[in-house]
């Protein structure tokens, strides 16, 4: 009896204190040691109840690091960016993602959440500082966009275009619409185009990055004074498109589905969730407000996010090609909507 | 004396059997009426709206299915549908409501704390399955009492020992 | 009525010996103490994500179902042979786990006051956490507290009072389970009563070497009742007449003696009842405003909630029920004051059938939890056991409603059958009494009728 009453108190202590004492230090001890690099917990909540923790990652080049993250209260996602091409996929409450990346040169990437987990869902980053192991204390600087840049220089302020005017510190100034009753389709484009006289700068890309579609169709319309002005305008939507044909790939359009629909709704109408959430009513992509709108105005406008207005800035998450994949998806969503 | 009330008693199970069979085997008229009907269902933490629809049998139905503020699922009992739906991109679901009765449909991803109860309701009219049971449930009451009349003689009632009233 | 009774030890030996064995419980409790410290420890450090922790999935799924649709209705109060709860408590008081400790007991030996010797507080406990279920069940960590907070308070109990206070008179889970234990077709009795009755030194009371004195402060000599055994087996141990056994007997026996018929069980059977009705519109019915209102969300609403259910629960349910008691009573022209206690009874197998129905309505589609929880307890991306992400799938949704049809059914049958006798009881005219119950089996009918509705309709 006697031993019997000692193996049963053993037995009880150690549920008592070995099952929390084994299980704990098995997470938080024995499960790091054993991992030949650093791995780094990150726990993903929803903003509003403090979003990624932590939110800074330090690391150094060509250190190689297991990200773990947890998701906490509603399902969430995680991508790092810009440019290396790491999406893990959405992470359901309770469940576990990870990944074990070498990152060998300095700058910084932003992991942030790729699914719609809150009306502040964009706010949802963190950053990951990878610095020069020669220069531990530098930080990285972020690099500046030449097509930002050039649109400085051209005086454009993103916000505000095309008006100019003044902005920061005033109201916002309305968005800018025309009424031309023109519902132009890009399917139709082709055939519009066919015994048109095209200007030549009209076939150049760069030129109609910086154009708006309204001054292509005063150009076109010079050209065939005679022609139909809907017939011109299904010309123009052909022709801004006519650099991706076909349809937008699976990719972008997931993006943009993860990224923009929550606001500006799947098929681009403004309508989404979230739109009534905003500071500003998100954009439509629809012809009245799209057809005075400069592609590199909305590229500068996704890199770096609209002043004001709850449009986040995705600079730290896209690369400028897929910022420029998005921007067509943006017309593609403009030329097919058939009222 | 005690085997003959087990009889009685085996009589009743026999008799509430047969009754349950009964109306489990009742022929129904099939339904096909085939209209297609088209509905907006939303999710948001913890509810469906609308929480419940009726659709009736044979008809084909067309869900478009949103979210509002996180992602959730829907998952429709016995007709084995299951989706994920993401705010901001609309997912259509189509099925035939070829079976008759109320299936809750369910979140099938989890969307916080209430979301194991977070449930809905589609119910394919004529919901005979529930017309079934509560009318099993009624007759089965009057076979037991109608079998506790015929056993209970006007004389003294055999099985009572004495109950006081409550004090 | 006397019953037909089968003594299960006549022939199974190994059993007696089994039960006498000083191991039995504490061997038990182990068991149970691993499954719910991990559940205290996963709901403290694990994911508030509550369908991947262990804490909730083991605790308000696997026990749930195993205790009310398994164990209670088959056993009777056999959970409590095995509950992890009460034994810190019991240990440090006996300071002893397995051995019979003659010392005195370490506690304080207040008196337990005389007006708590009944289920009122564990009726209050019961609708205490019944009013914060939406919290209690989906967050892991409220969910810890409340586990961590009931062997804490039994053991404080245990320090004040001997013996099992805490259960006997407190715990809000055995309150119903008492209420419910008188289901089942398993007893612990004595084998001849005039045996106890010339026993001089009533061990199973007093204790000897070879077992505690009843810690459930129950004299086994008259025990007719599960509702207050525990059956913790230890008077299998102390009884030096071979006198006590368990027998298989029909279901709800325990609900026909009358003179234990008392008002504080009574109102634990509409507290059940009621419960069970709200529950099924909250936590299984579509709208969506009621589980807000019910988790919490907003103090006032919950305010609102919470007055909705004790009113339903403490009076309109009662109210109602008195009703149709006085019509049966008029109807049968007693005299001898009002049966509406007696008639409370009934609800003992409708609620229990609700509860059941209910519990399967959850159990059967959230089950699948279970599996991946058990690989991975805290949801920190374990596997232990390779099933850690298994999906979700409901389980046979399509069996649900047949099995819950059933069980109320039963249920609904066996209350019906039950008012019958209770109307009966000391009338010559037997078919007068049948008549005379209709306005309770009316109720029972309402009440049955409304459970499918939830289910079904
Ligand atoms: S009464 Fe409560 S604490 Fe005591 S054994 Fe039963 S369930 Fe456990
Ligand atoms: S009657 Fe026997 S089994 Fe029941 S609680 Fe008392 S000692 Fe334990
Ligand atoms: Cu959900």
């Amino acid at each position: 009896m006697r031993r019997l009453e000692g193996i049963a108190i053993a037995l009880v202590l150690s549920v008592l204190v070995g099952l929390p004492v084994a299980t704990l230090g098995y997470q938080y001890v024995v499960r790091p040691a054993q991992s030949e690099h650093r791995v780094i917990d990150i726990i993903a909540y929803a903003p509003e109840a403090g979003g990624f923790q932590p939110t800074v990652i330090r690391l150094t080049a060509g250190e190689t690091v297991t990200l773990r993250f947890h998701a906490a209260d509603v399902v969430h996602g995680v991508a790092i960016g810009p440019g290396l091409g790491i999406d893990l996929g959405h992470i359901d409450p309770g469940e576990v993602r990870e990944i074990t990346y070498t990152f060998d040169q300095p700058g910084l990437f932003t992991y942030y959440c790729t699914t719609w987990c809150s009306k502040d869902h964009w706010r949802m980053r963190g950053v990951i500082e990878v610095v020069d192991p020669a220069s531990p204390d530098s930080l990285p600087l972020p690099e500046r966009d030449p097509i930002i840049d050039a649109l400085a220089a051209e005086g454009i302020d993103i916000d505000t275009y095309p008006d100019g005017g003044p902005t920061h510190g005033g109201a916002h100034p309305a968005r800018v619409r025309v009424s031309t009753g023109l519902t132009p389709h890009v399917a139709r484009g082709e055939t519009a185009l066919t015994g048109l006289t095209v200007p030549d700068i009209l076939a150049s890309l760069e030129w109609r990055r910086a154009h708006t579609p309204l001054e292509a169709l005063e150009l076109l319309a010079q050209e065939n004074a005679d022609a139909d002005r809907a017939r011109l305008a299904d010309a123009v939507a052909g022709l801004w498109l006519s650099h991706t044909p076909g349809q937008p790939a699976a990719g972008t359009v997931a993006s943009y589905n993860a990224n923009c629909a929550a606001c500006h709704g799947q098929t681009g109408a403004g309508d989404g969730p979230a739109a009534g959430q905003t500071a500003e009513e998100p954009a439509a992509f629809r012809p009245d407000s799209m057809l005075p709108m400069r592609s590199d105005v909305l590229y500068a406008k996704i890199q770096r996010g609209g002043m004001g207005t709850d449009m986040p800035n995705f600079g730290t998450l896209f690369t400028p090609e897929e910022t420029w994949a998005l921007v067509d998806y943006l017309w593609w969503l403009t030329f097919t909507d058939d009222p | 004396m005690r085997g003959w009330r087990w009889k009685r008693e085996a009589r009743l199970a026999g008799w509430l059997g047969v009754l349950a069979l009964f109306i489990l085997l009742l022929p129904v008229p099939a339904h096909g009426t085939l209209r297609t009907l088209h509905l907006d269902l939303d999710a948001r933490q913890f509810e469906f709206t609308p929480p419940r629809f009726e659709v009736a049998q044979g008809d084909e139905v067309v869900i478009r299915l949103s979210a509002s503020d996180v992602v959730h699922g829907f998952y429709l009992d016995d007709y084995g549908i299951e989706r994920r739906v993401v705010p901001g991109v609309v997912e259509e679901i189509r099925f035939t409501a070829d079976r008759a009765g109320k299936f809750r449909f369910r979140c099938s991803v989890s969307c916080g704390p209430m979301h194991p109860f977070m449930i809905g309701e589609l119910v394919v009219t004529p919901n005979l399955p529930f017309f079934k049971a509560a009318g099993f449930v009624v007759l089965a009451l009057g076979l037991l009492l109608a079998h506790r009349w015929r056993h209970l003689s006007a004389a003294l009632s055999p099985q009572a020992e004495p109950v006081q009233g409550d004090r | 009525m006397t019953v037909a009774r089968y003594d299960l030890l006549r022939r199974a030996l190994w059993l007696g010996r089994v039960l006498r064995s000083r191991l039995l419980q504490p061997a038990l409790m182990l068991v149970t103490l691993v499954v719910f410290t991990l559940a205290i420890v996963t709901g403290l450090f694990g994911t508030p994500a509550g369908s991947r922790n262990f804490g909730i999935v083991f605790v308000w799924i696997v026990w749930w179902a195993l205790l009310i649709v398994v164990l209670v209705p088959l056993f009777g109060r056999v959970w409590c042979m095995m509950c992890p709860i009460p034994a810190p408590g019991e240990w440090l008081q006996r300071r002893a786990i397995v051995r019979r400790n003659p010392g005195r007991p370490r506690t304080l030996r207040k008196r337990w006051p005389r007006r708590l010797k009944n289920m009122w507080l564990q009726n209050i406990g019961f609708l205490g956490v019944a009013l914060f279920s939406g919290v209690i069940l989906t967050r892991p960590s409220v969910s810890a507290v409340v586990l961590l907070a009931f062997p804490l308070i039994a053991l404080g109990l245990s320090l004040l009072y001997e013996n099992r206070v805490f259960c006997r008179y407190v715990c809000p889970v055995g309150g119903f389970i008492g209420l419910y234990a008188m289901m089942a077709p398993l007893e612990l009795r004595t084998r001849d009563c005039s045996t106890c009755r010339l026993h001089r030194t009533k061990d199973c009371v007093a204790g000897n070497a070879q077992g505690y004195g009843c810690p459930w402060m129950v004299y086994p000599g008259n025990l007719d009742r599960n509702t207050y055994c525990g059956m913790c087996m230890e008077c299998f141990k102390t009884c030096p007449k071979d006198n006590i056994t368990l027998n298989l007997r029909p279901f709800g026996a325990d609900l026909f003696v009358s003179k234990s018929h008392r008002l504080d069980e009574a109102y634990k059977a509409f507290i059940m009842l009621g419960c069970a009705l709200l529950y099924s519109a909250v936590f299984l019915g579509p709208w969506g405003w009621l589980k807000s209102w019910a988790s919490l969300e907003s103090l006032p609403n919950w305010l609102l909630y919470a007055a909705g259910l004790l009113a339903i629960v403490l009076a309109l349910i009662p109210g109602l029920f008195r009703l149709c008691a006085a019509l049966s009573d008029r109807l049968a022209g007693h005299r001898a004051g009002s049966r509406f206690v007696t008639y409370a009874y009934t609800l003992v197998p409708l609620g229990l059938a609700a509860w059941i129905a209910f519990s399967l309505g959850f159990v059967f589609v959230n089950g699948s939890y279970a599996l991946s929880v058990i690989s991975d307890p805290f949801g920190w991306g374990w596997n232990l056991f390779g099933t850690a992400h298994m999906p979700w799938t409901p389980f046979a949704p399509q069996l649900l409603s047949f099995l819950q049809v059933g069980v109320l059914t039963g249920g609904l049958l066996f209350a019906a059958s039950m008012t019958v006798r209770f109307a009966g009881d000391g009338m010559v005219d037997a078919r007068r009494a049948l008549v005379a119950g209709l306005p309770v089996i009316a109720f029972q009918l309402v009440m049955t009728l409304a459970f499918l509705w939830l289910y079904l309709g």
